[in-house]
């Protein structure tokens, strides 16, 4: 008997980067493949090839043996096989009822008056595909996270899936809801459909996975059966070979504390956080995508309100309300998006750089002939590449922009940078350089740290003196990374989740 | 870089009109190497002069009435009124928001300097009352959209149903007659009989205003926070209070407008400054301030002040309509910004 799905040789460039390279995958009826790898290792560029996102380069897909028309191959068409993504709530008007959010696209073919009584039979039928009460009355937004997810399987199977495919199911559910996803998925295999399942818990693979498949670098890695998969043989499998740590020995003697945390509280921190970033200190904060990285740095810099903690600047207490206050007491924060969050695209490369200096003098009038010596400097000194002064920050290389970004908080003399992934989208030269700032950073002060945020762990194992790991909203390790390797790291990371929960 | 200057060379190409070029030149001057920040480019002020200078032409070929001292004194004082509440127009539309209550504003700070007036004898405290009544009326607006987060657009139709409304009601909706001569003064004086007072307060406010955009560090959070307020509080700009301040200056200048019309026609209006608002963003926008804020030019908003006092004067001694005014004030906006988006999706 043919398999459900076969995928071969897929393959997949962007811009001339490889980001697949002749993968092939494979599924059968009835069964749960679980997909692994780390950010950027191709998983989502195979689901999205599979969904029709995109197109593959070369290779070919087969469904029940049939070999797809890829020329023609769309969102629609990949649906119209059968081949349905498992959306994270992105699907559901949260004030329409389950319902009419069912009905959608009833609502969406159909013209004239809506009869209700269509719109609820429908309901009926949709929600009879799975073993779950959900009340079709029920405003979306009132159910909990746990009925949204079982809401979405439910109108992936009304699409008459023969694949579904799930990115991360679990990652906003309770242990107890995840229980009850589990059931679903049991009752789904017992249907001879296949499903696809991408997850960052590695206990799932064997508590749900048939198969799983791992992939690095774009590249597949392996396909094993979960039984006899070893899961320190899978972490290994997904990071690849033990790279032995390039830390170059800094020879810096770290003497007090510049800041300080303690019991850090904030909405979006499961538990309080406590921390010191040593004088001349490169503070490496690690984890994975949604282990609360970014919402630390956010909360430490008066970005989101603290509800409760205390915050230690040179052992004297401080008091950080706003970007504001943070910036005056010379704190600088460079955030993961920086064309959102960082620059004002459409102001030249000056009036960025200028921006901090500026917030930080008093009176009306300023020197706009200091400006310029300053700023000129500061674009000499980093070497960034602009047209002009005045040319618009838009214009600029993604290398470039952190550059301006990271002038901006060197214009304004402070003395803790937060770095939030400050390499993202940076090409492998321009990262060189901005480690040298870095660098150069602490070396030119006395009284001056940083805190490097990155889920990049090469360069967090490169760059920094120590590393601390967050997973699920806390703090789970500290480690130094002279003697860290990449794989224990991952495994803090990955483990931490399990732990919290 | 040779993106920068496909930018500038793409967009000479299509041309709908007089007014449509004018729109091009100025953002091919802006688009590029220059931010905007500074004074008008060289490209944008020509071309903007040029239109003018066309308009004047043709509306001189038409009305032998046009070129009168008259006539180009009418210009003059209409585009003083414009002019000033523009200004304050611009900084709000820089940062980003937009006022809609400057006409009513303007005529409830005329009515409340006019009944001081009318009660105390008190000249500069008439005068002072009427600002300072502008500016609380801004600050209100201010405070809604700063503290409270009301979308600017809503927070000043607000404010301009509640200005309107307590002109009419504070003056029993009659005008205030027997001004002081000072307040004639303003609206009508003449400085060694040559310079009228109305245009030397328009210069000094457009001084002001250039320094206030390129020289001050409240200017410069202005641009900051139009072309993006999250990098902008992040860099540690005080967002809030810039914000406040921005619309505390356009109910000022509103409130100070007012005077000078009050003095030129020598009485209050409680109906006043009917449309001015749109005027005003006229101005603005056909100066080239882009809606969206951070980019655009003070200087360039008093052309575009002289611009549409222009064509409304035109329109009167061409003897068209006045109801048609606002139909053309309403469709030169609209052209100038869907000008402006067309070239933007491009």
């Amino acid at each position: 008997m043919a398999k459900l799905l076969t995928m071969e040789g897929m393959t997949k460039s962007f811009f001339g980067v490889k980001v697949l390279k002749d993968v092939d995958f494979d599924l059968e009826y009835g069964e749960v493949h679980v997909l692994l790898g780390e950010n950027g290792a191709g998983k989502s560029t195979l689901m999205k090839i599979l969904s029709g996102a995109y197109q593959t380069d070369s290779g070919s897909i087969s469904l029940n043996g049939d070999k797809l028309n890829l020329s023609s191959y769309d969102p629609k068409t990949a649906e119209d096989h059968g081949i349905v993504t498992v959306y994270q709530n992105f699907h559901l008007i949260p004030h329409l009822s389950v319902a009419e959010n069912l009905a959608m696209p009833i609502f969406t073919r159909e013209r004239g008056l809506i009869r209700w009584k269509d719109v609820y039979v429908h309901a009926d039928e949709v929600l009879d595909k799975i073993n779950y009460e959900i009340d079709p009355r029920a405003r979306v937004r009132d159910l909990p996270v746990s009925q949204k997810q079982m809401l979405e399987i439910a109108i992936a199977l009304s699409k008459n899936a023969q694949v579904l495919i799930m990115d991360e199911p679990t990652a906003a559910l309770s242990r107890n809801e995840t229980e009850i996803l589990f059931q679903a998925i049991a009752d789904i295999k017992a249907r001879n459909i296949g499903i696809i399942y991408i997850s960052h818990k590695l206990e799932e693979v064997k508590q749900i996975g048939d198969r799983v498949t791992v992939l690095r670098d774009g590249t597949k890695i392996a396909t094993l059966a979960s039984k006899e998969a070893n899961l320190d043989e899978i972490v290994r499998l997904m990071i690849g070979k033990e790279l032995s740590s390039s830390q170059q020995a800094r020879e810096v003697s770290f003497d007090g504390d510049l800041f300080r945390v303690e019991g850090l509280m904030s909405t979006y921190l499961s538990a309080p956080i406590s921390f010191a970033v040593r004088k001349k200190e490169i503070l490496g904060i690690t984890g994975l995508v949604g282990s609360g990285k970014t919402e630390l740095a956010r909360a430490i810099f008066g970005v989101d309100r603290l509800s409760g903690g205390s915050v230690y600047l040179e052992e004297h207490p401080v008091h950080i309300d706003s970007p504001e206050t943070a910036v005056k007491l010379g704190l600088g924060y460079l955030p993961e998006d920086r064309d959102s969050d960082g620059l004002c695209l459409n102001l030249g490369v000056k009036e960025n750089i200028s921006m901090v200096l500026l917030s930080k003098l008093k009176g009306l009038l300023f020197s706009t002939a200091s400006e310029k010596r300053t700023v000129s400097r500061i674009v000499q000194s980093m070497d960034i590449k602009a047209a002009g002064l005045s040319q618009q920050v838009k214009y600029l290389s993604g290398g470039n922009k952190q550059k301006v970004v990271f002038g901006k908080w060197l214009s304004g003399g402070c003395t803790l940078l937060i770095l939030d992934e400050p390499t993202i989208g940076i090409d492998v030269g321009a990262r060189g350089e901005i480690y040298s700032l870095i660098r150069e950073f602490v070396a030119e002060g006395e009284d001056r740290a940083v805190i490097f945020i990155s889920s990049d762990i090469p360069e967090i194992l490169d760059v920094t003196d120590r590393i601390l790991v967050m997973s699920g909203g806390s703090l789970v390790a500290e480690l130094d990374p002279k003697g860290a390797t990449k794989q224990e790291i991952m495994q803090h990371s990955l483990r931490g989740r399990r732990a919290v929960e | 870089m040779k993106q920068v200057e496909s930018d500038q060379t793409s967009g000479t190409s299509s041309s709908t009109g007089a007014l449509f070029d004018i729109k091009q030149l100025r953002s091919n001057g802006t688009a590029g190497v220059s931010s905007g920040i500074r004074g008008l480019s060289r490209n944008q002020g020509v071309s903007m002069l040029v239109i003018l200078g066309v308009l004047w032409l043709v509306l001189g070929l038409l009305s032998p009435y046009f070129f009168t001292v008259d006539n180009i004194m009418e210009i003059t004082l209409q585009t003083a009124v414009i002019a000033i509440i523009a200004a304050g127009e611009t900084f709000v539309i820089l940062s980003g928001g937009i006022d809609l209550s400057v006409g009513a504003v303007f005529a409830c700070s005329a009515v409340v300097g006019g009944l001081v007036l009318e009660s105390t004898g008190n000249l500069p405290l008439a005068l002072a009352a009427t600002v300072s009544f502008g500016a609380l009326l801004g600050l209100t607006s201010g405070l809604l959209i700063a503290k409270l987060y009301v979308p600017p657009f809503i927070a000043t139709l607000g404010m301009m149903g509640v200005a309107r409304g307590l002109a009419l009601i504070l003056s029993s909706g009659i005008p205030i007659y027997g001004l002081d001569e000072g307040y004639k003064f303003i609206g009508q004086g003449k400085l060694f009989d040559v310079i009228p007072v109305p245009t030397l307060i328009v210069l000094l406010v457009y001084i002001l205003g250039y320094i206030l955009a390129n020289r001050t560090r409240f200017g410069r959070f202005v641009y900051a926070i139009g072309s993006n307020s999250e990098a902008a509080r992040l860099s540690g700009i005080n967002v809030t209070r810039v914000t406040i301040g921005v619309y505390v200056m356009s109910g000022f200048l509103a409130g100070l407008a007012s005077i000078i019309e009050a003095g030129r026609l020598g009485i209050v209006q409680p109906a006043g400054g009917n449309g001015y608002e749109l005027l005003a963003i006229g101005a603005v926008v056909i100066g080239g301030t882009s809606l969206f804020g951070g980019e655009g030019s003070i200087i360039a908003t008093l052309i575009g002040a002289i611009i549409v006092t222009t064509i409304r004067n035109g329109l009167n001694i061409l003897g068209v309509n006045a109801f048609w005014q606002y139909v053309v004030n309403g469709t030169v906006i609209i052209t100038a910004i869907a000008v402006d988006q067309y070239r933007r999706r491009r």
